[in-house]
């Protein structure tokens, strides 16, 4: 048999680059009105009065009092109204929409709308907490009592956009008491079960259907939900199909972005220059509405000792509400703040200690068995020393760190160390998720596979049906993986979190096992399976303690730049990768994972630039937010180690973040490095660089 | 309802614009932009169009004695390759937009948009290049530098269309284009500086320089160049301080969504020290 790592042509390979893949925005259903969303010009204020123009014949208005059920989008806190009633929270939260055949017509009437506001004192810092939690690991106080020496330091990050190709789109078709929402979503049941509420009926008249998603890195996992339950309630109200599909400059100001974060890390320094205990504070922006950044703070507190082993924690966490767009899901989902953090603190501690960054991480990192930060166990192997090795044979690390380290050189290298946690944060997958996948064998031999996960570009439906094909030893094209429709497909939970191969897809794998067993040719069979956790896997959400998760992948990142000495714009001059992702299942659509994440963590490291002002964006458009191209792209070397976790499909574990989490703080290193002052704050722009130049930490 | 037509020859054009209040459009690459509107619905246009891109006229680059002439509705990508094309005018276009936009876009659109981040500007005012203003009353020549009055500004009257550009040859031993954008490509710049010397027997014959997006137009002062004409390498390079200084109070940028008022301010200044840092005794003169 092949090795299931051997690539093939993508299923859907065809369709997308022949251009017949019809996306959300290509659909038009007999008589769909379109609309346009009224929204706040101001940070926070009431509303005193809203004035509509007269409506012609056709065109409607839709807002809170159209609302059958409840006035909440569910995410995980239910925080966010689906229309603003009076309280206005951000600049471009909704308020109505205006629906109508005539989009031109549309908007003329949108800018007739009347509203007068009561502006109340909007809140832009931290001052707002609305979530917090602490945790302890060892006897964190007594490790700082008895401290040699304590180093603290601040660092940030700011806000990223995630800038996929196809901007968030949704139709909702009523047809009788029967709502079907067809969008550019990541997870299906998501969006039934916030659009169920809010239209107030039974759970078997929504159904959801996935068309192909142009790109969503987390931005189409709560988002969607909001537009989803706006369309419906604008569906039910008008009896017609309602098409609400954003383009790029509303997508950019009022979707969901990456949390800001500021992170204080203190530790502890005892004999030997060995880290005996970290303090940290993190706090996360979540703008007006928690959503889901409650579980984003969660993985950002986890891994606040990153690769290390670090005998005693003490670490809280905040999410503060300011009166800004919403924050929310972006690949690696609290991971790439806190991993920045991290690796500039042991950098700088390093450095502070006189010590060589490289051989001072290496001493601390974490090996098998050791204890997690939540007091969890890393059961499996961890290959990062074997890693690292290959890292810096690839990349001439040390001649080159050699070669670079005079005063000044503008050329430099920097190195992290990372991992993601697999699947759903603490016991989410058992508690929350509960998924369910099924296969459908089919009379002539075929095999559906039944599940909701989302291809958005990652190859979903090319590795989980390759996981399938495999494991019945049949030729792919037998297995079939139709787009997910809420009607047919159980709920096999949202596709987030790296945890689609390796949940979903280990649960097809044990679900082909048993077909496999009960094979009959030519009889049709359908058969389900459900998660069951690893009965090792103990957490403890109260406390913070535990396996926060079943599995980690491992990465180390090299990254070498220059700096213009006249311009400090940096340049990415080449890059070096070492992965474990347990077993890869198709190696070009992990080549694909790596170049995307590389390039996208780069660029949160130096490149991509949002600022808020008194509550506006200040970049709206990708004229001017700067996302790379490919002539900002360095060469990319990238290997994998194999490291097979037994509950995974095949021996694979997540991928699809792991790539992005280790680039930041490694470019942050080398610029650091190139330049010759302390990195604490990304992204590292030219305008910030200069800053440092002149006034920046040596 | 506003009007769009496309002529079938420069004068249809001319006379479109003559009888009635017309936009001229290019290459629509900045245009199309600026009035963007909703997908599958008309662009928000708030005068009457006529498309001009097309006018085979107004296309074509023509050597004549010491200039080249270049039709305005030239698309940037024909300039990037031809020969006769100033290398400095190259190189401003090379680090233009992307391959696509080149395509489209033309050398007047870019004259004609006013941008204080345009990019061929610095260049264009560097090499004393003119522009051929034309209606139905006839064509008057005029220097860009003194056609564009401000953002988005020009000394045009509403029945004249930009057909022409000229740029008088000139020969430097020295010369660079340095665009600083957000990233390596496709990125609407920050600051940018043109700068050309020539430098025979040791001394200054000439020396120009320009600079984009650090002022409402594009700066550059002959005074201040020519108050180094005749001075030796050396001085100059001994005097780049001096040099600076001089240039401080002209360079005048604003804080925006793309970069700050000190970066563009410092890096205008860098990127002029540099170029006459690297100024040097021409080993050969081939050509002279």
């Amino acid at each position: 048999m092949r090795d299931i790592s051997t690539s093939v042509p993508k299923t859907d390979h065809w369709e997308k680059t022949a251009g017949t893949a019809k996306y959300v925005a290509d659909l038009a259903p007999e008589g769909a009105l379109h609309a346009l969303t009224f929204r706040s010009p101001i940070p926070h204020g009431e509303i005193r009065s809203l004035v509509l123009p007269d409506l012609p014949e056709g065109y409607a208005s839709v807002d809170a009092r159209d609302i059958p059920g409840k006035n909440g989008v569910h995410i995980i806190q239910d925080d966010m109204p689906v229309f603003a009633e009076r309280t206005l929270r951000y600049v471009g939260e909704p308020i109505l929409l205006l629906v109508g055949p005539d989009k031109t017509v549309l908007k003329r009437l949108l800018s007739a709308i009347r509203l007068e506001t009561v502006p109340l004192e909007p809140v832009f810092d931290d001052r707002r907490a609305d979530v917090w939690h602490h945790y302890v690991k060892g006897d964190p106080d007594q490790a700082f009592a008895r401290a040699k020496r304590i180093i603290e330091y601040e660092y940030q990050t700011g806000l990223q956009e995630q800038a996929y190709l196809e901007p968030q789109g949704m139709i909702a078709i009523p047809e009788g008491d029967k709502m079907t929402l067809i969008g550019s979503i990541q997870c299906p049941y998501y969006v039934k079960n916030a659009v169920v509420p809010v239209l107030g009926c039974t759970s078997d008249k929504v159904r959801v259907i996935q068309p192909p998603v142009g790109g969503a890195f987390g931005g189409k996992e709560e988002f969607p939900s909001l537009i989803a339950c706006q369309a419906a309630v604008a569906a039910r109200k008008t009896k017609r199909p309602v098409r609400l599909i954003y383009e790029r400059p509303e997508d950019i100001e009022v979707t969901t972005k990456r949390h800001p974060a500021r992170i204080r890390l203190r530790a502890a320094i005892g004999e030997g220059n060995v880290v005996e205990a970290i303090a940290s504070d993190i706090r996360l922006d979540g703008g007006a509405y928690l959503g889901l950044s409650n579980v984003v703070l969660s993985r950002s507190m986890i891994a606040t000792t990153g690769a290390y082993t670090v005998p005693n924690v003490s670490c809280s966490g905040e999410v503060y509400v300011t009166n800004t767009v919403p924050t929310g899901a972006f690949r690696g989902f609290g991971a790439p703040q806190i991993f920045f953090a991290v690796e500039m603190f042991f950098q700088h501690l390093a450095k502070d200690l006189g010590e060589d960054p490289l051989a001072f991480k290496l001493r601390h990192l974490a090996k098998q068995g050791d204890l997690t930060a939540t007091s969890g166990t890393f059961r499996d192997p961890i290959l990062v020393p074997k890693m690292v090795k290959r890292a810096l044979e690839m990349s001439d690390y040390q001649n080159k760190t050699r070669r670079y380290s005079g005063e000044s050189p503008y050329r430099g290298l920097g190195l992290s160390l990372f991992f993601h946690g697999c699947g759903f944060t603490g016991s989410g997958e058992a508690t929350i998720i509960k998924a369910e996948v099924q296969l459908r064998k089919n009379a002539d031999d075929t095999v559906d596979v039944l599940i909701a996960a989302v291809d958005m570009g990652q190859g979903a439906k090319t590795t989980l049906a390759k996981i399938v094909a495999h494991t019945l030893d049949l030729p792919l094209d037998r297995v079939r993986f139709p787009y997910p429709d809420t009607d047919v497909v159980p709920d096999s939970g949202p596709t987030v979190a790296s945890r689609t191969v390796m949940i979903v897809g280990g649960l097809l794998e044990k679900a082909a096992q048993k077909l496999k067993a009960r094979w009959v040719s030519g009889v049709a069979v359908q058969l389900t399976e459900r998660y069951q956790p690893p009965e090792w896997i103990k957490w403890d959400e109260k406390a913070f303690r535990g396996d926060a998760y079943p599995a980690y992948s491992w990465g180390v990142d090299v990254v070498e730049v220059s700096v213009d000495p006249r311009t400090y714009q940096v340049k990415i001059e080449g890059t070096w990768s070492v992965y474990d992702v347990g077993k890869g299942i198709d190696e070009r659509i992990l080549e694909g994972q790596a170049d995307g994440g590389m390039t996208q963590g780069l660029a949160y490291g130096y490149m991509e630039n949002m600022e808020i002002k008194q509550g506006v964006l200040r970049q709206r458009n990708l004229t001017d937010y700067i996302i790379p191209t490919a002539c900002d792209c360095g060469p990319y070397a990238v290997e994998w180690v194999e490291n097979p976790f037994v509950y995974g499909p095949m021996g694979a574990k997540g991928a699809g973040e792991l790539t992005l989490i280790g680039a930041a703080p490694a470019v942050a290193a080398a610029i650091e490095n190139a330049i010759g002052r302390r990195i604490r704050k990304i992204p590292a722009t030219p305008e910030s660089l200069l800053e440092l130049i002149e006034y920046g930490k040596r | 309802m506003v009007e769009h037509r496309i002529p079938e020859n420069l004068n249809e054009a001319l006379k479109l614009l003559y009888h009635g209040d017309y936009q001229v459009m290019a290459g629509g690459t900045d245009l199309m932009v600026q009035r963007r509107s909703l997908s599958d619905t008309p662009l928000d246009f708030p005068k009457n169009m006529v498309y001009c891109a097309h006018l085979q006229e107004l296309r074509g680059i023509r050597k004549e004695a010491h200039r080249v002439e270049i039709g305005a509705m030239t698309p940037l990508e024909d300039l990037l390759c031809h020969p006769d094309v100033p290398s400095l005018v190259r190189r401003a276009i090379g680090e233009m937009a992307s391959p696509a936009i080149r395509h489209v876009a033309t050398l007047g659109g870019n004259i004609a948009n006013a941008s204080p981040a345009g990019d061929t500007l610095p260049v264009l005012y560097l090499l004393d290049a003119w522009a051929e203003l034309r209606s139905l009353a006839g064509s008057r020549m005029i220097l860009i530098r003194d056609l564009i009055t401000g953002p988005r500004a020009l000394k045009i009257h509403p029945e004249e269309m930009l057909t022409k550009i000229g740029i008088p040859e000139m020969h430097f031993s020295h010369e660079t284009f340095v665009k600083v954008g957000g990233r390596q490509a496709d990125a609407i710049s920050k600051v940018s500086l043109a700068a050309a010397a020539d430098i025979v027997e040791g001394k200054v014959s000439d020396l120009r320089i320009a600079f984009g997006a650090v002022a409402p137009t594009v700066v550059r002062d002959e005074t201040l160049e020519g108050a180094w004409e005749g001075a030796t390498l050396s001085e100059l390079k001994v005097g780049v301080w001096r040099l600076l200084d001089m240039y401080v109070p002209l360079i005048r940028p604003i804080d925006d969504q793309r970069s700050g008022k000190h970066y563009r301010h410092q890096v205008a200044l860098n990127l002029l020290r540099d170029f006459i840092e690297s100024l040097s005794e021409p080993t050969s003169e081939p050509g002279r």
